[in-house]
């Protein structure tokens, strides 16, 4: 697991997530930016080839954003209160099913 | 209960005798195995610990006298009277009685022009003062055209470029707010300086109204991240405020420790205290290094503290935190002055406690913490959380109810019409000594690794939380704290019952607009050589307040500002928050 | 994609697969570096390592900042042994050096403990050669100056620089009793600190007495001593000055070639050890182990019997002269 920071531009973790090849990309945003942040996120990252990853939001995210998340490109949202256990639940399953596509 | 009742009763005479006879801690150890042990054994208790919420201490099924004098409770030394050393009951000789606290609420949002749109109807709900959250971009230093805050602008507050901005928020009625709390911590010498300049502009009488600056950095690097600079250049520039106040501005105040962040951070009671008094500490010495005795520097400090839903842990919670301040700059400063010992504060429900599920049931866990920090003493001023934080920024029904919900419980509940009334009461005395002692432990624990600035570059602090916060969720994902809503009681389909507030997304390109118009208007060179100022004073150690000042009025921007201190500070950079981990 | 293409053309997408397939152990990774090990053995490789809370990865950004400057594209790998959980880490390094994330001709890349001894080194290793073949110039590797991986590390860098800070005597203590040997530039870092003055004493005596001990001659590296602000850029330039001058010394003399070389044989040891330990430790090896434990078979017997199982069934031409199965 690679820890970015604080304050990282939908720049920064698309060319980070790049470097770092990794499998999920995980934000946290709690100021309401999210609706600009992620689209553009899912975008830069689609645009570098690397839109093989999978993208996670949670934090502040009322329920009616996430048509418009999930439309542009972000695969799932675990906003405020959710359990760790259904996080954990998600990935693998979402791991599973990656493994099986590639076999 | 009732048997148990019917069986004392049927005994009126032989019970009248023991407890004459007996001694009380006798007579408790008879209830237990006369009366209690055998109806707990027909009715087995509901769980197999009771224990205090966050603290994690046990409960006992019943406090008496006995409890107290194991405690060695004195009443004139632990509690005292209302406005008296150890100000256990009160800063306030008459508590409440003679006014309320003062019921204040946060806002900020958008534009300078849409900030003062909403404080104006803030104001005629009936609040008399006001706190100014900025966003995101102002709090890290950055303006609104950076790359670095695309998509930020005006979402968390409001958006803060230039002293132009300020112009227009203070499109109000001076005669009716009388009190506004600024929340701006690492750039706060910039900010300090526009609002200064702003009311300057407005004609204000800076005697007739109490500007709070938060300038509460520490606490950024502990929890929140709101840093720019290195803890020891955050700590110098707070300073700077602190004395310019001071020495400018005797009737405001420079400072205010928000243990409230450490508090949804997860910290305990006894770490909020502890963590909380050891960083005031930390501006206490750096303040008086510049030459000021504590008898001058201690009234100025103001602290906001949370109350979390454990009833009691918040009750005790303030009233242990009012003792061990007192306490400290007695024992620890050598105090002499009643005022340094009397401590400021700001009681205000937590966040933390509401849930983003069934929203409206957040108003009856805000009613409830309001009542126990009326109970607790409320402080100098009260603000409310507002029920749909967790969904999006308060909409301005919220905003309605909040402000409602302090008047219920100053106006009907009758908790503020006696001072201190659970004072006495055996389990709160008990609680209270309690938590007393240990955060006085937990205080010699951090001066001993050498203040909280230690503390806080060797991450103690942000691991302490990341432990408490772990455990926190594994508590509630494993059902031993039950939560309504999330773990108990849950819908299997939620219907949004509360309205959502928008922010309109132009807002950032007009705010962009309007700097960059700014920067092509004013005069470049002055700008340059103010910039210029700010390096050089930032490099001599000179206090920051005056050159910001004088950058402000020449519509340098609050990003240029920030950043001509970044050449000399350099910027903070930190993993700390994986520190509980 | 092509991946060897791709790397080679300096496409950060396709390097970072092929580092990501090395690490893995996937085929795929040993065939890209075949491919591109021609283009390897140009870059030098600086490690920068020290005690926990020296600063290094504030120094290694900075460190980046001024080979920039000088028109260098710089890779950092940075490893972070320590592991909280099993088969797992959090990496928070990066976060010192995000002011780099957007400069293209900069590519940092988290290393973490995959819970095997030696595992730390080889992916390290792996990753400097894809950087290298990318055409990274300067290629920094940050770690922790504590374990035997860690030294291992050290150990394939062509220039080591040890950081230390003031007024903590156990870190020196620590630099010495692991890295002092390895060292070719030593910093001292936050040097506007209180204790600067004793630290640098310290430090001047011990390289003193290494020099002494090793009977330097004249012409031999002396390594410099030098103080630093990281987190102000202050003193950086010096430093890279010296990288650079230890660099052009290690050219002049043949020496930047022979440590390449000594590497990648030791690179080889080190896949044979671990190809060899994987193969050996078959399906046999949990039953011989748990007898181990139970202390029913001692270690010798244990290990011999594991390798000739392993002979017999690699190598069936091969007499059995030496029947020491036990399970």
């Amino acid at each position: 697991m690679i820890f970015t920071g604080l304050k990282q531009t939908p720049e920064m973790v698309a060319a980070a997530a790049i470097q770092e090849d990794v499998d999920v990309v995980g934000i946290s945003t709690l100021s309401a930016g999210h609706t600009r942040s992620l689209p553009k996120l899912a975008r830069l990252l689609r645009e570098a080839g690397a839109g093989d990853k999978l993208l996670l939001a949670g934090g502040v995210i009322p329920e009616e954003d996430r048509p418009l998340l999930e439309a542009a490109g972000v695969h799932r949202t675990f906003t405020m209160g959710s359990d760790t256990r259904d996080i954990v639940a998600y990935l693998n399953s979402w791991w599973a099913r990656k493994l099986e596509a590639e076999a | 209960m009732s048997n148990t009742k019917v069986s004392t009763l049927g005994q009126p005479r032989d019970a009248a005798v023991t407890s004459s006879q007996g001694s009380l801690a006798e007579e408790v150890s008879r209830w237990q195995e006369h009366t209690r042990a055998s109806y707990v054994e027909a009715n087995p208790e509901r769980r197999d610990a009771f224990l205090t919420q966050a603290l994690k201490w046990p409960i006992n099924a019943l406090y008496t006298p006995v409890d107290l004098e194991a405690a060695g409770f004195d009443y004139l030394k632990d509690v005292g009277f209302p406005g008296e050393y150890p100000y256990t009951r009160g800063t306030q000789p008459n508590g409440h009685r003679s006014a309320f606290w003062t019921m204040t609420q946060v806002t900020g949002f958008g534009s300078g022009e849409s900030w003062s749109k909403r404080a104006r109807y803030m104001l005629d709900q009936g609040l008399s003062g006001l706190i100014l959250e900025y966003d995101l971009a102002t709090t890290n230093g950055y303006d609104s055209d950076d790359p670095m805050v695309e998509g930020e602008v005006g979402r968390a507050g409001m958006a803060l470029d230039s002293l132009e901005d300020l112009e227009k928020a203070f499109d109000l009625p001076f005669d009716k707010l009388k009190y506004l709390m600024s929340v701006c911590n690492a750039p706060q010498p910039v900010n300090l300086a526009m609002i200064i300049a702003a009311l300057e502009k407005k004609g204000v009488d800076p005697k007739d109204f109490v500007l709070h600056i938060v300038n509460g950095i520490l606490i950024e690097y502990t929890c929140v991240g709101r840093y720019i600079y290195p803890p020891e250049h955050g700590l110098r520039l707070a300073t700077d405020c602190i004395e310019y106040i001071i020495n400018n501005h005797p009737n405001w105040a420079p400072i205010s420790i928000i243990a409230a962040q450490l508090q949804p951070a997860k910290a305990n009671p006894v770490q909020e205290i502890a963590f909380s008094l050891t960083i005031a500490c930390a501006y206490i010495e750096s303040t008086l290094a510049r030459g000021f005795d504590i008898d001058t520097v201690a009234p100025y400090f103001h602290f906001v503290v949370n109350v979390d839903m454990d009833f009691f842990e918040g009750i005790c919670k303030l009233r242990a935190f009012r003792k061990c301040w007192a306490r400290l700059m007695r024992e620890r400063y050598g105090a002499t002055r009643p005022e340094a010992m009397k401590i400021r504060m700001m009681t205000s429900p937590t966040t933390t406690a509401l849930t983003l599920q069934q929203p409206l049931n957040n108003i009856g866990r805000l009613a409830i913490m309001a009542t126990a920090c009326a109970l607790g003493g409320a402080g100098e001023n009260m603000t409310t959380p507002l029920h749909d934080e967790a969904h999006s920024l308060p909409a301005e029904e919220a905003i309605r109810v909040g402000a409602a919900l302090q008047h219920i419980v100053a106006h009907e509940t009758g908790v503020a019409e006696t001072i201190d009334p659970l004072a006495g009461s055996y389990y709160v005395e008990t609680l209270t000594k309690q938590i007393e002692t240990a955060a006085f432990e937990e205080m010699e624990k951090i001066f001993a690794m050498g203040g909280a600035l230690k503390a806080i570059e060797t991450g103690y602090f942000q691991r302490a939380l990341g432990r408490e916060q772990y455990e926190r969720n594994r508590d509630i994902e494993e059902g031993r704290r039950k939560w309504v809503g999330v773990n108990h009681l849950t819908l299997a389909e939620e219907k949004r019952q509360i309205d959502i507030f928008r922010l309109n997304d132009d807002m950032e390109s007009e705010q962009v607009a309007k700097v960059q118009d700014l920067r092509a208007r004013r005069d470049q060179a002055a700008v340059d050589a103010v910039l210029e100022e700010i390096r050089k004073a930032a490099r001599n150690g000179d206090n920051m307040v005056p050159p910001c000042l004088k950058a402000v009025k020449l519509y340098a921007t609050h990003g240029e500002i920030c950043y001509a201190m970044r050449d000399v500070f350099g910027e903070y950079g930190s993993d700390s928050q994986l520190g509980g981990i | 994609m092509d991946v060897a293409k791709e790397l080679l053309a300096g496409t950060v997408l396709a390097g970072a697969r092929a580092i990501r397939w090395l690490d893995d152990n996937d085929p795929r990774g040993a065939d890209v570096l075949a491919s591109v090990f021609a283009d390897t053995g140009r870059a030098h490789i600086v490690g920068v390592t020290g005690p926990p809370g020296a600063g290094k990865s504030t120094l290694v950004s900075a460190l980046i900042a001024e080979e920039r400057k000088r028109g260098r594209r710089v890779g950092v790998i940075a490893v972070d042994p320590s592991s909280p959980f099993t088969g797992g880490a959090i990496l928070g390094d990066r976060v010192r050096m995000s002011r780099h994330t957007l400069d293209p001709d900069v590519f940092i890349r988290s290393v973490g403990s995959r819970g095997q001894v030696g595992g730390l080194a080889r992916s390290t290793h792996d990753a400097c050669l894809i950087l290298d073949a990318m055409g990274y110039d300067v290629i920094f590797v940050e770690t922790m100056g504590v374990g035997q991986d860690e030294i291992d590390i050290v150990a394939l860098a062509h220039t080591t620089v040890i950081v230390g800070v003031p007024g903590l005597g156990d870190e020196v203590q620590a630099v010495k009793a692991g890295l002092m040997e390895a060292g070719e530039i030593f910093v001292i870092n936050k040097a506007d600190r209180e204790g600067y003055e004793a630290t640098q004493k310290q430090l001047e005596l011990m390289l003193h007495l290494r020099a002494e001990s090793r009977g330097y001659k004249d012409d031999d590296w002396s390594p410099p001593l030098l103080p630093a602000v990281a987190l102000k850029d202050e003193g950086i330039a010096a430093i890279v000055d010296a990288i650079d001058q230890h660099g052009e010394r290690l050219r002049a003399s043949g020496d930047f070639e022979r440590r390449t070389g000594q590497r990648e044989r030791e690179h080889t040891l080190t896949l044979l050890r671990e190809e060899i330990m994987r193969s050996i430790t078959g399906s046999a090896a949990p039953a011989v182990m748990a007898a181990v434990e139970r202390r029913e078979l001692d270690p010798h017997t244990a290990a011999r019997s594991l390798l000739d199982q392993w002979r017999r069934k690699n190598m069936p031409g091969l007499n059995d002269t030496n029947d020491s199965e036990v399970l």
